[in-house]
C-alpha cells in the first residue's frame, strides 16, 4: 500500500518574459506516497501554487520545463496532451482552490456545475453519459459527504446564495466527485473566517481517512499545515528549501529561512513586553483623555430585496490620546465600514463622532478638510493603495500639496524626512510602487499617513496583505512610530495575535455589534463571549505549531 | 421574476411618457410658426389665423399639451399634411418594413459577430484575431452609404446576383399581410418564390446596416472572453476535467454575453436610428425614409410619430434585454 504516487523529480520550470526566462521552479524533488498529507508552506510568490498546477498540466501557458520530470502512479505526466489529461484531470487529481467565491462560475446552479464534472468524467472514461437523474443523485450523495444540510435543495441554488464556507464545501464536492487518488489543496482556508476554517479543515482531515485520500496542501498558514498534513516541505524563491515530518521540520527546523518564517509567527500565549514596561510607570500614566468619541453609530445598506442590512448597528467607544485601539472581528463584521465611518469617508445611518470634543459627524466642505489633518487612514492592500503612476516622493508629497502652503523645496525636504522616518532611502523618492517590496510599500503609505502630523491613524489590518515575516517588520515600526510622534491608533486586524501584542483595549465585533470590549489582557485572559473564545482558539492552532521546539 | 417583469414594464410606461412630453416641448420650442407653414408661402394672413384655430395653436401651452397627450392615449397620431391620411396608418404601413430589416441585420450582426468575437478570444493574436480586427474596423469606419453604394456596383451590377434595391419587385404579387413582414407574411402563405425574392431584396441592406452593429459585437464579446478565460472558475473548470471546448462553448460564453447583451439593446436604437441612409440608397420603403420626406416638408405630425414609435421600440429592445440579464444572470433575479 505505501507505494510511491507521485514523483516530482529535479523539476525546473521557466516562464518566458521580454528579457528570456525567469526560473520559477528549480530542482524540485518531491515524493509523496499513497496516504501520505503533504503540506507545502512558502509566502506568496514562492512557486508553490505554480509548483501544483503544474501537477495538474494547468501551469501558466508561457511555461517551459527546463528538466526533470513528474511521474504520476508511474507514469510521466510532464508532457503529457490534452487527450491524455483528459483521463488525468479532475479524475485521478483534483484540486480545490483558495477562494471558493471565484472559483465557481455564477451563473449556473450548483447541481448544475457538480453534475457536468460527472458527465464529463464519464466522457472521459467513454463509457456514455449517466442519465440527468443518475447525475442528480449522485450530487446529493456528495454535497452531503462533504456535511451540507439539505443538498436536494441546495442543488438548485447558485453560489451567491451560499456562505463562503459552504461554497467551499460544495468545491471540495466537486473535487471529489471523480473519487481521486491525490487531492492538491490550494490555500484552502485562506479567503475563510477564522471559525468557518477549523471546520473546513476538519473536514478534509476526516476525507483523508474516509476515502483514504492522498493530499498536498499548500498554505502560509503553518497551523493549518500542522492540522492536517504529516508531512511538510517549505518553499522559499523556488526552491524547496527543506522537507520532512511535520513535527521534526516545526520543532527542529534546519534551514535559516524556516527559522525566520516560525519565529515572525506572531505568538498569542506570550504578555506583551508593552505590559510589563508599563507597570513600572504606572504612576506617572496622567488620566486618559478621550481624542476620538463614537456614540450610537449605525450604518444600513438596502438590499437587494428591498430590505434593510446594518453593517454597524449601534456602535458606540472612545479612543483615548496615545492609547492602541485594537478592532477585531471576522470578515464582513463591519470593522472596515466602522473604520471608514469614523474618518467620515462613509456617511453614517445615524449617531455622532467627537474628535477632540468637537462634534465631527455633521461637517461639510472646508470645516471637513480641515479636519483630515488630523485623522489618517492606512489602507489594507498597500499594492493597490499607491497610484502606480505616482513616483514615491509624488505619493508623500501629496497630503502636504493638498493641505498646506509648501512650496515645492519643502515639500521635497519634508518627503525626505519621512523617508527617513520609515527607514527607508532617500533614493526611493524617485521610485515607482511597482519597484518596491510589499513591505516598502506599506511603510511608504504610513510615510503619506504621517506627514501632516496627524494626531489619529485608523489602521485597516495593516499587515494581512504582507508575507509574515515583513508583518513582525511592520507591527515593531509602527510601535516606534507612534512612540516618536505621539500618535494614536486605532487599530483593525482579525489576527488575535497581532492584537494581544500591540492594542491597550480592544473590541471584538460581530455581525455590526460590539461582542465584547474592554482591556486587550483581560479579553486573552478571561474571554467573556463563545465567539471570542473561538477566535482565541483558532489564533492558538497556529501559534503553537510555530512554536513546537519550544 | 414576475415582480422584476411587472416592475420593468412599470420603467417602460414611465419611459414613454417622458420621450412624450420631450417630443412636445422640442417641437414647440423649435423655431416658426407652425401654422404659417402649414398654409404654405403664399397664404394670407387670414388664412393662418383660420389654420391655427382649426389646429387649435391658438389655446394655452398647457391646454395644447393635454389635448396632445389624450389624443396620444387614444391612438390618434394627428394627420399628415402631405399625403392628408392619418399618421398611424402610415407609420403601420411604413414601420414593418424597417423593423424586418433591423431584426434582419441584428441576427447577422449577432449570429456572426459572437462566434467570431469567442474565436479571435480563444486565438488571440493569431491570424483569426489580426482578420476580425480589421473587419470590425473597417465596420466602424466605413459610412453605411458609400459601404452601400459600393455592394451595389459590385453584387448587384458586376455580378449581378442580388437585385439593387427594393422589397420587392413591381411584378411581384406582395403576400397576404399578416406579420407585416414579407419574409414572414410568405411563410405563412407557403409561398417560397416569393420567400426567396424577398430574401435576395433584403441581404445587402441588412448586410450594409449590421456591419458597424456586428463590429461592435465582435469586439466587446473578444474582450470580454478573453477576460472571462483568465477567470479563476474556468481555471477550476479545467481542473475538474472539464473539457477544453466545453469550457469555451458553454462556460465562457454564457458569463462573456452579458456586456454583449447591452451592446445589442444599444446597437437596436441606433439601427432604427440610422436605417434612414441605408432605406434611401437602397430605396427601402421604411419608416426612415417617411420621416425625412415628411422632415423636408415641414410635416410635424408625422415626424413626432416616427419619433415615439422608434422611442418605443428603443425601450422595448432594452427591456428585453434586461429581463434576458437577469433570465442569464441569476444575481439579478430579485426575490
Amino acid at each position: 500500500m505505501n507505494s510511491t504516487l507521485l514523483d516530482i523529480n529535479a523539476y525546473s520550470l521557466g516562464i518566458g518574459t521580454f528579457d528570456g526566462p525567469i526560473h520559477v521552479l528549480k530542482d524540485i524533488n518531491i515524493t509523496v506516497k499513497r496516504g501520505e498529507t503533504l503540506g507545502i508552506v512558502g509566502e506568496s510568490g514562492s512557486g508553490k501554487t505554480v509548483l501544483v498546477r503544474s501537477v495538474m498540466g494547468i501551469g501558466p501557458s508561457n511555461s517551459r520545463v527546463q528538466a526533470g520530470h513528474i511521474t504520476f502512479d508511474g507514469q510521466d505526466i510532464t508532457r503529457m496532451n490534452d487527450k491524455g489529461w483528459a483521463k488525468i484531470r479532475g479524475i485521478r487529481i483534483s484540486m480545490i482552490f483558495q477562494d471558493p467565491m471565484t472559483y465557481l462560475n455564477p451563473l449556473f446552479s450548483i447541481g448544475r456545475q457538480i453534475s457536468d464534472v460527472i458527465a464529463a468524467h464519464e466522457r472521459a472514461a467513454g463509457q456514455g453519459i449517466s442519465s440527468k437523474a443518475m447525475r442528480r443523485s449522485r450530487t446529493q450523495e456528495l454535497l452531503e459527504q462533504v456535511g451540507l444540510p439539505a443538498p436536494a435543495q441546495l442543488f438548485d441554488q447558485y453560489p451567491h446564495q451560499l456562505s463562503g464556507g459552504m461554497r467551499q464545501r460544495v468545491l471540495i464536492a466537486m473535487a471529489l466527485a471523480g473519487k481521486p487518488d491525490l487531492l492538491i489543496a490550494d490555500e484552502p482556508t485562506t479567503a475563510l473566517d477564522v471559525t468557518v476554517q477549523a471546520q473546513v479543515l476538519d473536514l478534509i482531515k476526516s476525507l483523508v481517512k474516509k476515502l483514504n485520500l492522498t493530499v498536498i496542501m499548500i498554505s502560509h498558514d503553518i497551523g493549518a499545515i500542522a492540522t492536517v498534513a504529516s508531512k511538510c516541505a517549505v518553499m522559499y524563491k523556488g526552491e524547496i528549501v527543506e522537507q520532512g515530518d511535520t513535527a521534526a521540520v516545526l520543532s527542529n527546523p534546519q534551514h535559516d529561512y524556516t527559522r525566520q518564517l516560525l519565529a515572525a509567527v506572531p505568538d498569542i500565549e506570550v504578555t506583551p513586553a508593552r505590559l510589563l514596561a508599563k507597570q513600572a510607570v504606572q504612576d506617572v500614566i496622567p488620566a486618559p483623555q478621550k481624542l476620538l468619541e463614537a456614540v450610537n453609530l449605525r450604518k444600513v445598506y438596502k438590499t437587494q430585496a428591498g430590505g434593510e442590512f446594518a453593517a454597524v448597528d449601534n456602535i458606540s467607544l472612545s479612543v483615548n490620546v496615545g492609547e492602541i485601539f485594537g478592532v477585531v472581528g471576522e470578515s464582513g463584521s463591519g470593522k472596515s465600514t466602522l473604520a471608514r465611518m469614523l474618518l467620515r469617508l462613509i456617511e453614517p445611518t445615524s449617531g455622532d463622532i467627537f474628535f477632540e470634543g468637537q462634534d465631527i459627524s455633521r461637517l461639510r466642505g472646508e470645516p471637513l478638510r480641515q479636519i483630515r489633518q488630523h485623522m489618517q487612514f492606512v489602507f489594507q492592500n498597500p499594492h493597490s493603495a499607491l497610484n502606480g503612476r505616482h513616483t514615491i516622493g509624488d505619493a508623500i508629497g501629496e497630503p502636504l500639496r493638498i493641505q498646506t502652503t509648501m512650496s515645492r523645496r519643502d515639500i521635497d525636504v519634508r518627503t525626505e524626512a519621512l523617508l527617513d522616518i520609515v527607514q527607508l532611502p532617500k533614493s526611493f523618492r524617485y521610485r515607482y510602487p511597482h519597484e518596491l517590496s510589499g513591505g516598502q510599500k506599506q511603510r511608504v503609505c504610513i510615510a503619506r499617513a504621517i506627514a501632516l502630523n496627524p494626531r489619529l491613524l485608523i489602521l485597516d489590518e495593516p499587515t494581512s496583505a504582507l508575507d509574515i515575516s515583513v508583518q513582525a517588520q511592520v507591527l515593531n515600526f509602527l510601535q516606534q512610530v507612534r512612540k516618536e510622534l505621539n500618535l494614536t491608533y486605532v487599530f483593525i486586524s482579525h489576527d488575535l495575535a497581532v492584537i494581544r501584542q500591540i492594542c491597550d483595549r480592544t473590541i471584538v465585533m460581530k455581525r455590526g455589534k460590539i461582542v465584547e470590549q474592554g482591556d486587550t489582557e483581560q479579553i486573552f485572559l478571561h474571554p467573556a463571549e463563545e465567539y471570542t473564545r473561538a477566535l482565541i482558539e483558532s489564533g492558538r492552532v497556529t501559534s503553537r505549531a510555530a512554536r513546537l521546539r519550544a | 421574476m414576475l415582480s422584476f417583469t411587472l416592475r420593468k414594464l412599470l420603467t417602460v410606461a414611465g419611459t414613454m411618457l417622458g420621450i412624450a412630453v420631450l417630443t412636445f416641448v422640442i417641437t414647440n420650442i423649435a423655431p416658426g410658426d407652425p401654422a404659417r407653414l402649414v398654409a404654405g408661402p403664399n397664404a394670407t394672413e387670414d388664412m393662418v389665423d383660420t389654420i391655427r384655430v382649426e389646429y387649435g395653436l391658438d389655446r394655452p401651452m398647457i391646454e395644447q399639451f393635454g389635448i396632445y397627450m389624450k389624443d396620444l392615449i387614444t391612438g390618434d397620431f394627428g394627420t399628415s399634411i402631405v399625403t392628408t391620411r392619418p399618421v398611424l396608418d402610415e407609420l403601420l404601413r411604413y414601420a414593418p418594413a424597417t423593423i424586418e430589416l433591423v431584426v434582419v441585420a441584428m441576427i447577422l450582426g449577432v449570429a456572426l459577430g459572437v462566434p467570431l468575437g469567442m474565436l479571435s478570444a480563444v486565438y488571440k493574436d493569431g491570424p483569426i484575431d489580426h482578420v476580425t480586427r480589421i473587419l470590425s474596423i473597417s465596420g466602424v469606419a466605413l459610412p453605411a452609404f458609400w459601404f452601400g453604394i459600393l455592394m451595389q456596383l459590385y453584387f448587384s451590377v458586376d455580378l449581378g446576383w442580388l437585385p439593387v434595391s427594393g422589397r420587392l419587385p413591381l411584378v411581384t404579387r406582395p403576400p397576404d399581410m399578416v406579420t407585416g413582414s414579407l419574409l414572414l407574411d410568405a411563410l405563412i402563405a407557403g409561398n417560397l418564390e416569393t420567400f426567396r425574392t424577398a430574401l435576395s431584396h433584403i441581404i445587402l441592406p441588412a448586410v450594409v446596416l449590421s456591419f458597424p452593429c456586428l463590429a461592435s459585437i465582435l469586439r466587446v464579446n473578444r474582450s470580454e472572453m478573453i477576460e472571462v478565460l483568465q477567470s479563476d472558475y474556468i481555471t477550476a473548470a479545467r481542473a475538474h476535467g472539464i473539457s477544453a471546448g466545453r469550457i469555451i462553448a458553454v462556460y465562457s460564453l454564457k458569463n462573456a454575453l452579458l456586456p454583449t447583451l447591452a451592446m445589442i439593446g444599444l446597437r437596436f436604437g441606433w439601427m432604427l436610428g440610422s436605417t434612414v441612409l441605408v432605406e434611401t440608397v437602397f430605396d427601402w420603403p421604411g419608416i426612415g425614409l417617411y420621416a425625412v420626406s415628411s422632415a423636408l416638408a415641414s410635416d410635424f405630425k408625422p415626424v413626432i410619430g416616427v419619433t415615439l414609435l422608434i422611442g418605443f421600440l428603443f425601450i422595448i429592445a432594452n427591456t428585453l434585454v434586461d429581463l434576458a440579464y437577469a433570465w442569464i444572470d441569476p444575481r439579478l433575479r430579485r426575490a
